[in-house]
């Protein structure tokens, strides 16, 4: 009877379980080993696995380009993380101060840009910030009276601060906010019949209170803008002049993907990606263990 | 009398929030109801004339050869997806359930490793999916489209639904268990309907993640047969970039109609699957 109930439980298990493990092993662990093996080799538009050793590495290396993918990689993600980190913090603290249903509604509203499809969002956002004189501020400042901004082509990384800030800070928007309504309204009250001020309160209670939050927040931002690109391929794409906003893992997808003759360089590509890999699980670790994130896993309590 | 300066300003400043956000879609829709094909001047639905039949420069037979019809387009798009949505939540909902009430040797690892990989987007992995679907024969079909963007979603999907079977009290299983119900019998008839807002929640986030798509999109199909909005805009903006923004602002609001439609139905269920956020 126990062994039949032991089988019955190990049938369960895997049945349910053996779909999730298997799709995350091949769509997920195998594309990460064969993306490190494809480093190693010059894989190209013949698709012939031709061992190179670590030669591409020298190459990454050595290459003087690599520094520009580095710098603007350290400045996109610095720059957008500065912009949604604080754009976040400013969504929460406005939307849970002022009445509930306006509140939420704020919080919704800035939630729209991450579930509206890139290519549109992207579009609009080219469009308002547009050199040209058909594009809307500069619609707006003509018909003020003012002189067109080539806003793209000079103001660059500010426009992709605003453009991926838009999209990445209601995920710090949403957890910060449940975290300050988390704080019990007694701290509040003792300060205010302190007589403190509202941005007393905010600096000396709620910032202090939420710090592990903001700190969450910041780790797994910088892992997910690390290696996301989207937004960049469809705005500016690098540009605008010479690589001005190329980022690692932008170049990475332009030497596979790229429509130049250039692309293709499947072998070449494969570095810049194992090496935003290494990074990303170091960095995973690292934050595994500063937040705890084990006691998330704490085991069921009957079986 | 200072209390009330602070709460004006802060109202002040929500005001200002709350326009900046709508700003972009206010464009949009004065964009594609323009009567000037680059700039937001008068009003007319004529860049909504493709509806009709799905065509997209009628009057123009050189240029409306060139793109796909709207509407096949569209099913792509939602079949990519449904199949999304649908892999994801029935993977998801069984994967999630046995993290969160069996222990067993590798569970946490198991959990950590899902957490890590989400950590980590899939963009890094287009090099050697590439070369996968490729080996598979599933380059250029909905299908790889439909298996690669399933992988990258379903990591968050068994960490959302397993936080969400964490909060169902255990005494409604055992009573389950007790009155003679299989464990199998109690997922399938006692907990699955009470973690249905879960599953709403990730059902309606793989939806709209499959209906934005536009990179594995673009970078795993060829053929325009195959094409879905994001691509058929896309293109659109790279050859009529300069000249029609206001078709390109109409085709927006048409592929722009669920995702409003389901956003407004389900933004609380939305905020919940946040803690994984994925986008930068």
């Amino acid at each position: 009877m126990a062994s039949r109930r032991r089988l019955m439980r190990i049938a369960i298990l895997s049945l349910m379980l053996i779909p999730a493990t298997l799709v995350i092993v091949v769509f997920m662990v195998v594309p990460a080993v064969l993306t490190i093996l494809m480093s190693l080799t010059n894989l190209d538009y013949r698709f012939i696995w031709e061992w190179v050793g670590l030669a591409n590495y020298q190459k990454f290396v050595t290459d003087i380009n690599t520094l520009i993918f580095v710098r603007n990689t350290i400045i996109y993600v610095a720059g957008t993380l500065a912009f949604n980190v604080g754009m976040g913090l400013l969504l929460a603290l406005v939307s849970t101060h002022i009445h509930d249903t306006i509140g939420t509604l704020m919080r919704a509203l800035w939630y729209l840009p991450r579930v509206m499809p890139s290519v549109i969002y992207a579009f609009i956002m080219m469009w308002i910030f547009s050199p040209m004189d058909t594009g809307f501020l500069n619609t707006v400042i003509r018909g003020l009276g003012g002189q067109p901004v080539p806003w793209t082509f000079k103001y660059y990384w500010p426009f992709l601060f605003i453009v991926n800030g838009f999209i990445g800070c209601s995920f710090g928007m949403v957890i910060f906010s449940s975290a300050i309504k988390a704080i019990p309204q007694d701290y509040i009250i003792a300060a205010k019949v302190d007589g403190a001020s509202q941005l007393t309160i905010v600096r000396r209670i709620i910032l202090p209170l939420i710090k592990w939050h903001i700190a969450f927040v910041v780790a797994y931002q910088t892992l997910s803008l690390l290696a996301s690109f989207e937004y960049i391929l469809l705005t500016l794409d690098g540009g605008p002049g010479y690589y001005s906003t190329e980022v690692m893992i932008l170049q990475a997808y332009h030497l596979a993907f790229g429509q130049y003759l250039a692309s293709m360089r499947y072998g070449y590509a494969a570095v810049f990606v194992s090496v935003l890999l290494v990074i990303g699980l170091v960095l995973s670790i690292v934050y595994w263990k500063v937040f705890r994130l084990r006691e998330l896993m704490a085991e069921p309590k009957m079986e | 009398m200072r209390v009330k300066v602070t709460t004006v300003l802060l109202y002040a400043l929500a005001l200002i929030l709350l326009v900046i956000i709508a700003v972009p879609i206010v464009l949009l829709l004065g964009l594609a109801s323009s009567e000037s094909p680059v700039t937001i001047k008068g009003f007319t639905l004529e860049n909504f004339n493709y509806l009709r039949k799905g065509i997209l420069f009628e009057n123009d037979p050189v240029y409306s050869k060139l793109y796909p019809n709207v509407y096949s387009t569209a099913l792509n798009t939602l079949v990519l997806a449904l199949g999304n949505m649908l892999l994801v939540v029935l993977i998801s909902s069984m994967a999630g359930y046995i993290i969160s009430r069996y222990s067993f040797r590798g569970r946490s690892t198991l959990l950590g490793t899902f957490l890590i990989i989400h950590g980590v987007p899939a963009s890094v992995l287009l090099i050697a999916l590439y070369f996968m679907l490729r080996e598979m024969k599933l380059l250029n079909t909905i299908l790889g489209v439909v298996l690669v963007k399933m992988s990258v979603d379903l990591p968050l999907g068994v960490w959302v639904l397993k936080g969400f079977y964490d909060s169902i009290p255990w005494d409604l299983e055992i009573a389950s268990l007790v009155d003679g119900t299989s464990r199998l019998g109690a997922f399938y008839r006692v907990m699955l309907p009470l973690v249905k807002p879960g599953i709403f929640a990730v059902a309606l986030f793989s939806f709209l993640s499959g209906w934005g798509e536009y990179i594995f999109v673009y970078t795993f199909i060829q053929s325009q047969t195959n094409w879905t909005l994001s691509l058929l805009i896309r293109s659109l903006i790279g050859e009529m970039g300069g000249i029609n923004l206001s078709l390109i602002a109409a085709l927006s609001v048409f592929y722009l109609i669920p995702v409003v439609v389901l956003f407004v139905v389900g933004e609380k269920y939305l905020v919940r699957v946040t803690i994984g956020g994925v986008k930068g």
